[in-house]
Parts: structure tokens; C-alpha cells; sequence
């Protein structure tokens, strides 16, 4: 996965250690994930195609990827139902939504 | 015995059951006993069967059992013949044929088993984890045919067989889908994840403690959608208040009382923005406790505070008016007269951005107060009393050349002088509103785009410039309101940096100006909000011109242009109020039903 910056697919890293691999599309509908990964920007994210959210914790990072799939699962539907999401996370995610900027 | 007479709390239940001379205390010990004696019968019945199980290869001897025993093994042998000779028996025996034919009695067993299974409101002990559970009639059979508990039977019918996919009519959600087209929402795609949580958290926000470290701009939108719930409490406006924020926007306080708005002012010292709608018990005493404070209130947006009189206005803006930057009043119907008004004009000599909506006590004298407002930048008027057209024109003259938004709804008595003085005067406007008026002529709307120094409008709005006049649909020889001169006029001076055109209800805006306005080779890059309601001549071709024209089109509004019947809608694009039109999006097709 390393130095590979044209890869399908981008490793996102919660602060406590746990990793997601999901594909590149998916990942940037989040516009500061989107920024860290340009290639021009020549962030080490971009180089090295993983990205260290050190806000996010794995349970968190967990509903935002199944966040990012499910937007590019129904991107071409109509009518589509919000994502579930549990109330007790709602705040941490809502957090995580601003940062991320999705 | 006394204290007889002393009772506690009676539930209505309880009265009205004691009228019919049922006692509740009779029931329930009824109950009690009831479900005591189910107990006991299926305890003994578990002893039974454990004894029957300990000996399951040889008849137990006769010796060895009591009495009591022995009746009722005696009654249960009765009883298995009884099952023998019943009609069910013989109907579930011929269904088992194939199977050997020996085992009536085993068949009679289970049967016998079956009819001493408790009955819902019984108690029985769950055949899969043993847990004691009272019987319902939705407590599901085990595996091997004794019950089971609500737990185990919710996971049995889980294993089993989905409950069938719910089908939905294609029509359902029609209304659905225009409410969230009439809240901007797009109807293809999810939501973004920060609106999805925003909605959520409102959803639970009585279980929310806290926000913790929100920033202003999500907690304004969490103020929008709980105001739009009718979700503000005090409770909910704990959450809210932040020492350190210097903004607070609350779009419903009528569910808030005095002592909330003490608590905001108290908890929130370092607030310069205060933007409060619905906010009917604001008394005097608010106003006299920020002048006490002495509070660096700056922009000041209020809704219909009614209760705060003229005299607590007046020294309000004498004390404090200097610092404000913004004021903001709407529906004001006992107080603030031209006579406020005067004052208001005097002390707040650094104002901005005023914007009066719906204050019924003021006229043409506050118009007059208004023209001396030096620097004012922003306008935004409606008035409810008639107001004539001079002092319209004095504000325009004295204040105009540093105005950069004038919107002015409604003055219904204003003429073309207006839109001269506009023209002569303006020279910094991004936008313009200027709407529900039937003296201008088209002439004079195309003269005021025509040559006008003014840079390209962002923001237009002309709704409802019409010749009213039900005898003659298609108006006057000379067009009265925006037409379509007007209309061509605009669209060359302000269409390459236009954001937001309202022309609804302009009617007499012909085919040929909007062909000519949409024309193939025009394009209007920054137009995101069209609004063309009720303009009968607008069809699929135009609407589609206007989609190739708009290349960042996202909102077109098309109430009663009926012309319109098969679109094909670019993404990204929302048509809002059609009728029963087949819109294709991009490939999606959505009929409309009814």
C-alpha cells in the first residue's frame, strides 16, 4: 500500500490504532480526507495513501467509513433513508462530521 | 376502628369501579390467588414428570405410590383414553401414516401433554433456558413442544422466517418528497453525514447532557431544526448557553419565560449578537437588565417583542444605540412608533444593517427618520401601514449610493420615480428586492438595468410585478411590471454573476423574451435559485434552455407552469412544483402519482 498514491484504496487510522482500508472514492466524499489525500498537496498522507485521524476513535472511525460506503452505495438512488446512526454516538459523530467535513 | 376513613390518592379507575360496586382489592387478590394456584399446579406437574423421566422403562409399582398418587394417575389414564377416542386423535393419527402404527399411546402422550400446557396468564418455565415466564398467547413452542420464554421466542421467530418486506405504492411518497425538495434537500444521494447526526441529536435531544465543544455554526443549525420542532425549552436552552460564545440565535423562544431570557443575558456576558424570534414575554426589565449590565450588544434581531413598551425603546437606544450595528425587528403591533423610530435614528448613528418587517405603527415618518441613517449599508423594508412614494425616494436619494442590499416588499404606491432614483443613486447594490407592485412599467425596469453603473446583481428578486386586472388577463398595450423587456434587460446587465432570481408571478414576460434570455449560446454561471412560478409560457423547451443556460442551477421553482410536462433534469438539480410531470433524472425515472 505504501508510496503508492494512485491505489483504489486509502488506510484510515483511528487514534487508537485500528485501521480501515476502504476505497479512494469513498473516502474523499469527506473534503478534508479529500485535501489530505491530493496528490498535489504532497501531504504524507498523499505519498503514503494512509491517514492518521488522531481525533477519531476506532468506534467512531468505524460508523464514519460505513458512512462513506453507504453514501457511495446509494449515490445514484433517489429517496434514499438517512444512515442509521445510535444516539449515543450521535455527538461524537457529529464532531467527527465537522472535522471531517462531510 | 378509626382512621377509617382516611385514605390515599383514588385513581379515576378506582372511583368509578367502586360506583359499580366492584372492588379493585377483590380483583387483585382474585388475581393473586389465581396465579398462586397455576404455580403450584405446575410445580407438581414438573414432579410428575421428573419421576417419569427417572423411571421411564418399567410401570411404576402400585406399592410405592401414595393415595393421592394413584388417583391421579388413575385420572390421567382416563383422560388418554378420552383422547383416544376424540376425533382429533383420529385426525392426527391418519396423519401419521407411514410411521409405525404401534405408538397410539405415545401419540395420546403428547397430546395429553399438549391440552396440559398452561394457558396465557400461567406460568411455565421456558423449555429451552429454564427461566420461569409467565404464558401469553404470543409465547412460541419449543423445538420438542413445550413453550417458550418471551426472550427465547423472539430469537426462535428471528431464526425462522422474516416478517415479509413491506411494499410501498410507488404514489406514498409524492408529498414526502416535495416537502424535502421545499427544504432544499436533494432527492437523489444520501445526506451529508453532519446533517444526518444534527437530525439525530435533535431527535434525542432530551437525553443530551451536554454539547461539549460544538462549533457555532452546527450548534446554529441545532437551534434551527429544535425551533422548528418546537423543541425549545428551558431545558434545551441550557445547551445552549456558552460563557465564552458572543452569538445566540434562537428561533422559537415561545416556550421560554422572563426568567430565561435573565438566564441567557447572565450566563452569556460576553454576547454581541443576539438573535431571538417568537420572544413574546420579553419585558422592559430585559431591556433595563442589559443597560444595567451595560452588554456590548451589537447586533440585536428580535421577533415580536411586544410587551416591551416605547419608553424602554427610547432609552434603550439612547443608552446602548451607539454600539449597535444591526437591528432587526419584526411584527411589532403596541409599541414602537414614528417617534421611536426618531430616536432609533438619532442614537444608533453606526447602524449597518436595519431590516423592520410588519411594524405596524410606523409610516412615512420613519421613512424620513430612516433617510438620515448615514451608514446604513443594508436595507430591508415592509411596512404595514401605506406609505407614500416621496419618502421612499428621500431614503433612496440621501442613504442610496451606500447601500449595498435594498429589498423593499410591498409598497404597493411606489412608481417609477423609484427606479430612477434607484438608477441615478445606487451604485454599490449586490441586491435588489423589489416586489408585489403594479405602477412600474417594463419601460422603466429595462431603463434602470440599461446603462446603470451598478456592477452585475447577485441577488434579484421581482416577484409579483404585475398589472393586476382580472378583466384583462393579458394586461395593457404598454406592459406594467416586469415584461419582457425588463426581463432581457436584467438578464444582460446582471446574468454573469446573478445567484438568485425570483421573477414569479411577472406574467407577462413572453416566449420570445425567455427564448431570447436562454438562448443557445447565453450562459448564466452563478444562477442557483430560479424561481418562475406561475409563468404559463414556460414549457419542457424552455425549462430545458434554462437548464442549459444554468450550469449550476440547483433550485428551479415552476408552481403553475403547466406547459411543463416531461423534463429531463441535469443532476443535482431540484424542480419543485410541477404537476403530475415525468421528470428524468438522469436516468432515474420518477412519475409522478397522485
Amino acid at each position: 500500500m505504501a508510496n503508492n498514491t494512485t491505489s483504489d484504496f486509502v488506510t484510515l487510522v483511528s487514534s487508537d490504532g485500528f485501521e480501515f482500508v476502504i476505497s479512494r472514492s469513498a473516502a474523499c466524499v469527506s473534503g478534508t480526507i479529500r485535501r489530505m489525500l491530493d496528490p498535489a498537496s504532497k501531504f504524507s498522507e498523499a505519498l503514503t495513501g494512509r491517514c492518521n485521524l488522531e481525533t477519531l476513535s476506532g468506534v467512531v472511525l468505524e460508523k464514519v467509513c460505513e458512512y462513506f460506503l453507504y453514501n457511495e452505495k446509494h449515490k445514484d438512488q433517489t429517496n434514499v433513508p438517512d444512515m442509521d446512526v445510535p444516539p449515543e454516538l450521535c455527538l461524537e459523530l457529529l464532531m467527527a462530521a465537522d472535522y471531517l467535513d462531510t | 376502628m378509626y382512621g377509617r376513613n382516611i385514605r390515599g390518592p383514588h385513581s379515576a379507575l378506582t372511583d368509578f369501579l367502586a360506583s359499580n360496586n366492584i372492588s379493585a382489592a377483590q380483583i387483585r387478590d382474585e388475581y393473586d390467588r389465581r396465579l398462586a394456584d397455576a404455580t403450584r399446579q405446575a410445580a407438581e406437574e414438573e414432579e410428575a414428570a421428573a419421576m417419569d423421566q427417572e423411571e421411564p422403562e418399567y410401570e411404576p409399582t402400585p406399592e410405592s405410590e401414595s393415595p393421592e398418587d394413584k388417583t391421579k394417575k388413575r385420572k390421567r389414564m382416563q383422560a388418554i383414553e378420552n383422547i383416544k377416542k376424540s376425533k382429533e386423535f383420529a385426525r392426527r393419527k391418519a396423519r401419521r401414516t407411514g410411521e409405525p402404527d404401534d405408538d397410539d399411546d405415545e401419540l395420546a402422550n403428547t397430546m395429553m401433554d399438549e391440552k396440559q400446557r398452561p394457558n396465557p396468564g400461567q406460568l411455565d418455565n421456558c423449555e429451552l433456558c429454564g427461566k420461569r415466564f409467565t404464558v401469553t398467547a404470543y409465547s412460541k413452542t419449543g423445538p420438542t413442544g413445550g413453550l417458550l420464554c418471551a426472550d427465547c421466542s423472539k430469537k426462535h421467530a428471528d431464526g425462522g422466517k422474516k416478517a415479509p418486506a413491506k411494499k410501498r405504492s410507488s404514489g406514498i411518497g409524492r408529498r414526502q418528497n416535495q416537502s424535502k425538495l421545499l427544504d432544499g434537500m436533494s432527492p437523489h444521494g444520501t445526506q451529508s453525514l453532519l446533517e444526518t447526526c444534527i437530525k439525530k441529536v435533535a431527535e434525542h435531544i432530551d437525553d443530551v447532557e451536554e454539547f461539549g465543544d460544538l462549533p457555532p455554526p452546527v450548534m446554529h443549525r441545532l437551534s434551527q431544526i429544535l425551533s422548528r420542532k418546537r423543541a425549545v425549552t428551558s431545558k434545551t436552552l441550557d445547551l445552549f448557553l456558552r460563557p465564552t460564545h458572543r452569538e445566540i440565535n434562537i428561533y422559537d423562544c415561545a416556550s421560554l419565560d422572563t426568567n430565561d431570557y435573565h438566564k441567557i443575558l447572565a450566563s452569556m456576558p460576553a454576547l454581541t449578537r443576539l438573535n431571538l424570534r417568537f420572544v413574546t414575554p420579553m419585558k422592559d426589565r430585559i431591556f433595563q437588565y442589559i443597560m444595567d449590565r451595560d452588554m456590548n450588544i451589537q447586533d440585536l434581531h428580535l421577533d415580536s417583542p411586544n410587551l416591551v413598551t416605547d419608553e424602554c425603546w427610547r432609552q434603550f437606544f439612547t443608552k446602548l444605540g451607539p454600539r449597535l450595528r444591526s437591528l432587526k425587528l419584526w411584527n411589532l403591533d403596541s409599541a414602537f412608533d414614528d417617534e421611536t423610530m426618531e430616536i432609533m435614528c438619532k442614537s444608533c448613528s453606526g447602524l449597518e444593517r436595519l431590516k423592520l418587517k410588519y411594524l405596524w405603527k410606523i409610516g412615512d415618518k420613519a421613512l424620513e427618520s430612516i433617510a438620515t441613517l448615514k451608514n446604513l449599508e443594508h436595507l430591508s423594508l415592509h411596512f404595514s401601514q401605506e406609505t407614500s412614494p416621496e419618502p421612499l425616494l428621500q431614503v433612496i436619494t440621501e442613504i442610496g449610493p451606500k447601500l449595498r442590499s435594498l429589498s423593499l416588499d410591498e409598497f404597493p404606491l411606489a412608481d417609477d420615480r423609484l427606479l430612477q432614483h434607484i438608477h441615478e443613486h445606487c451604485h454599490h447594490l449586490s441586491k435588489l428586492r423589489f416586489t408585489k407592485n403594479d405602477l412600474c412599467m417594463d419601460k422603466e425596469l429595462a431603463a434602470l438595468f440599461r446603462g446603470w453603473s451598478n456592477p452585475p446583481l447577485r441577488f434579484v428578486d421581482f416577484h409579483g410585478l404585475r398589472d393586476v386586472d382580472m378583466s384583462n388577463p393579458a394586461g395593457p398595450a404598454e406592459p406594467v411590471g416586469l415584461a419582457s423587456d425588463g426581463f432581457i434587460a436584467l438578464m444582460e446587465h446582471s446574468g454573469s454573476r446573478l445567484e438568485t432570481l425570483n421573477i414569479a408571478s411577472c406574467r407577462h414576460i413572453s416566449y420570445a423574451a425567455y427564448e431570447e434570455a436562454f438562448s443557445e449560446h447565453k450562459r448564466y454561471p452563478e444562477l442557483k435559485y430560479l424561481d418562475i412560478a406561475f409563468q404559463g409560457v414556460v414549457d419542457d423547451f424552455l425549462a430545458q434552455s434554462i437548464f442549459r443556460c444554468c450550469p449550476n442551477l440547483s433550485r428551479l421553482v415552476v408552481f403553475g407552469c403547466f406547459k411543463i410536462r416531461d423534463l429531463r433534469v441535469p443532476r443535482g438539480v431540484n424542480v419543485i412544483g410541477t404537476m403530475g410531470a415525468k421528470l428524468n433524472v438522469d436516468g432515474i425515472a420518477q412519475k409522478e402519482v397522485f
